[in-house]
């Protein structure tokens, strides 16, 4: 009875991957304008048989994909379907021993199975998938047609062995996990292009340009990096006559970066201290009453150099 | 027969144009990196000055990769040191290299093995020869490895005629021209099957009048050509500090002869340089975290376990193109992390006609 069930998966299972691999690799394709590119064994060719073999390899999915459908059904010659069936797991072997020879010879290229998905090197779990696929197609030659009764009859059996292969399936792919990345894909702030001209902007927004920007003789940048998420910028200065610069380090977040100063001599790159702000006169002496409020920013008052600007923040 | 076309122009970040200038750079960027985000030790040190940097919120992410202000170079005292010069007299026991005026005798081990296009015996070596030599790590006068006028062409074909090839190393660097030659056509034409414009090559072998005789083949090529490129693989999460993959070499071209530093295959787009290859490709095979010129990396070689620290002085853009594996001591889990100068290779323990060796970077440590 399980056995039976177990068979009975395997038809449909087979024809989607291969009709899923066939569209991916057309899908692959299409995009990159030519066939010749393709992954997977057709690396281990000469150029120019690349594409007729990836051709015919795309083909070759699709006429199995669809025979294993049309012939899973009630049909006239049994023999036809076995023929397919055994077409098909032949195909798988042939395919594994290939990408055994791929992982030899090429260990760089990926298996190519799913198109663009499938770019990962070959690997354990590459060729343990192709051989239970194979032996799963081999395990359906001489099934009889499928129909509706024998579905309704077990349709638990069925459902629990169809999620446990698939579950089996979903482990041997690393294309899944390569799928599953790309649907809710964001892309971690190292390797995130981020425009200078944005991190600039930011910058601009930000409390410490307006902290510094008195400073600052030329408001375009002398130097800008960028390293991992951070991105640095370097502005001429002026402190008292004194040749310096101010060095922005600005974080690469999406809203609100976090945005670091220092202060440096020009000549030597060493840090110096921030100057005192100058005292806000005018508005203590048109507010004398006003009454001083926390700043945004804890500061330790008791010990605090002279670089923390505690009157420029109020 | 196919020429060499004009250069392309140097770029702000090639480490090209002056080298005095990008290590003025490298130093100085380091430098006021340092100033942003001073390390514990300096705030100790100078707990005057320990405020001097700023920063706008309280509970801000500090950088995690403080590390510029008090990371070591590479020690050379603690590594095998590369030398390079013109041999003007070779025995069996002493090698003397001359070099813009100056003369340095080296002893010879008796092991020590010397390779021009094939290994040779040290006092097979030519007057003339221009040789690159790993001195041994117990003695700086004693040499243990002896490179003669081997080169390096790795890049974009971009025009055939024959056996000669010429090769697009990036919009920073001139293109090459590579003979190859007819005993190595065979073995470099079975991991080089597509010997045409568009695909990829590299091929170690013999300098000679500015060409380059190619004698083995330094990688397989990619089944791609430049143009179709596969998509890299995203990556999700947080990023390593620590990746592992090939770490290849490059020949010096305009570098100052024996600088320790690595080219880089992820600059930051952003300033128009490495990501400039002939071909137009804006992205590489990997992802890899931008980083910019100046930034250290501590590079390892998994293969020898020697590691050093080591600025980031160039890019790296058709290393970048690459989706190979290094198989000197097992297979590397990715293709090309850094390519480093001839001296950083030697020094690490690279051999230079074996192209590459497995390594780890560290970024920022």
């Amino acid at each position: 009875m399980l056995f039976n069930a177990i068979r009975e998966v395997q038809l449909p299972l087979i024809a989607a991957l291969l009709l899923a691999g066939c569209g991916a690799k057309l899908a692959r394709a299409l995009r990159v304008g030519s066939a010749d590119a393709a992954l997977g064994p057709t690396a281990l060719f000469p150029m120019r048989m690349r594409r007729p073999l990836a051709i015919v390899m795309c083909a070759i999915e699709l006429g199995l994909g669809v025979g294993l459908i049309l012939t899973a059904g009630p049909i006239r010659s049994m023999a036809a379907a076995d023929s397919i069936r055994l077409v098909t797991g032949v195909m798988f072997l042939v395919a594994t021993s290939a990408l055994i020879e791929l992982r030899s010879a090429r260990p760089d290229v990926g298996c190519g199975c799913f198109g663009d998905f499938s770019t990962a090197p070959v690997s354990g779990r590459t060729l343990a998938r192709s051989a239970f696929l194979a032996v799963a197609a081999l395990s359906t030659i001489s099934l009889p047609a499928m129909n509706k009764s024998m579905l309704n009859t077990n349709k638990v059996g069925v459902l629990a062995t169809l999620a446990a292969e698939l579950i089996i399936l979903g482990a041997l792919s690393p294309e899944l996990g390569e799928g599953l990345i790309r649907l809710g894909y964001s892309a971690p702030c190292e390797l995130r292009a981020t425009s200078a001209e944005r991190t600039l902007a930011a910058l601009r927004r930000s409390k410490q340009w307006r902290r510094r920007v008195g400073m600052i003789t030329d408001p375009a940048p002398i130097d800008m990096w960028r390293e991992l998420c951070w991105r640095y910028a370097v502005f001429p200065a002026s402190v008292e006559d004194r040749r310096t610069e101010v060095v922005f380090a600005i974080f690469l977040a999406q809203r609100h970066p976090t945005v670091h100063a220092a202060l440096v001599d020009a000549g030597t790159g060493q840090p110096l201290p921030w100057p005192a702000p100058p005292p806000r006169t005018g508005l203590l002496r048109r507010r004398p009453n006003l009454p001083i409020a926390a700043p945004s920013v804890p500061v330790h008052v008791g010990s605090a150099p002279a670089d923390v600007p505690l009157s420029s923040d109020l | 027969m196919p020429g060499a076309p004009a250069v392309h122009g140097c770029c702000d970040r090639c480490t090209g144009a002056a080298g005095s200038a990008a290590a003025a750079k490298v130093a100085r960027r380091r430098l006021l990196k340092a100033a942003v985000f001073p390390s514990h030790d300096d705030s100790v040190t100078s707990a005057g000055t320990s405020s001097q940097a700023d920063s706008s919120f309280d509970s801000v992410p500090q950088d995690p990769h403080v590390g510029p202000g008090r990371a070591g170079f590479a020690d050379t005292g603690q590594l095998p040191r590369a030398v390079s010069g013109t041999v003007l007299d070779v025995s069996p026991q002493v090698l003397v290299l001359g070099d813009a005026g100056d003369e340095q005798r080296f002893t010879l081990t008796p092991d020590a093995v010397a390779w021009r296009g094939a290994q040779l015996e040290p006092t097979a070596l030519r007057q003339g020869d221009h040789a690159v030599v790993r001195l041994h790590p117990s003695s700086r006068q004693t040499a243990d490895r002896i490179w003669a006028n081997i080169g390096r062409v790795t890049g974009i074909i971009t025009e055939r005629s024959g056996s000669r090839i010429v090769v697009d190393e990036g919009a920073t660097r001139s293109p090459r021209v590579v003979a190859i030659q007819p005993r190595a056509a065979g073995r470099i034409q079975v991991r080089f099957p597509t010997l045409e414009p568009g695909y990829l090559i590299d091929v170690i072998g013999l300098r000679r009048d500015g060409e380059l005789d190619g004698m083995i083949p330094a990688t397989s090529q990619p089944a791609y050509p430049v143009s179709t490129m596969p998509q890299p693989p995203l990556v999700s999460g947080r990023i390593p500090d620590s990746i592992g993959g090939s770490a290849t070499w490059h020949e010096p071209g305009d570098e100052p002869p024996g600088v320790l530093g690595v080219c880089y295959p992820a600059l930051d787009p952003e300033t128009n340089c490495a990501e400039d290859a002939a071909s137009g490709q804006t992205h590489g095979y990997a992802r890899m975290p931008y980083l910019a010129i100046g930034s250290v990396l501590r590079v390892k070689n998994e293969c020898t376990g020697l590691d050093c620290m080591l600025p980031v002085t160039g890019c790296a853009p058709v290393a970048r193109l690459f989706n190979d594996r290094c198989v000197i001591c097992g297979t590397s889990p990715r293709g090309r992390i850094a390519d480093l100068t001839m001296a950083s290779f030697v020094a690490l323990g690279g051999e230079l006609d074996r192209s590459c060796f497995n390594a780890t970077i560290t970024i920022g440590e």
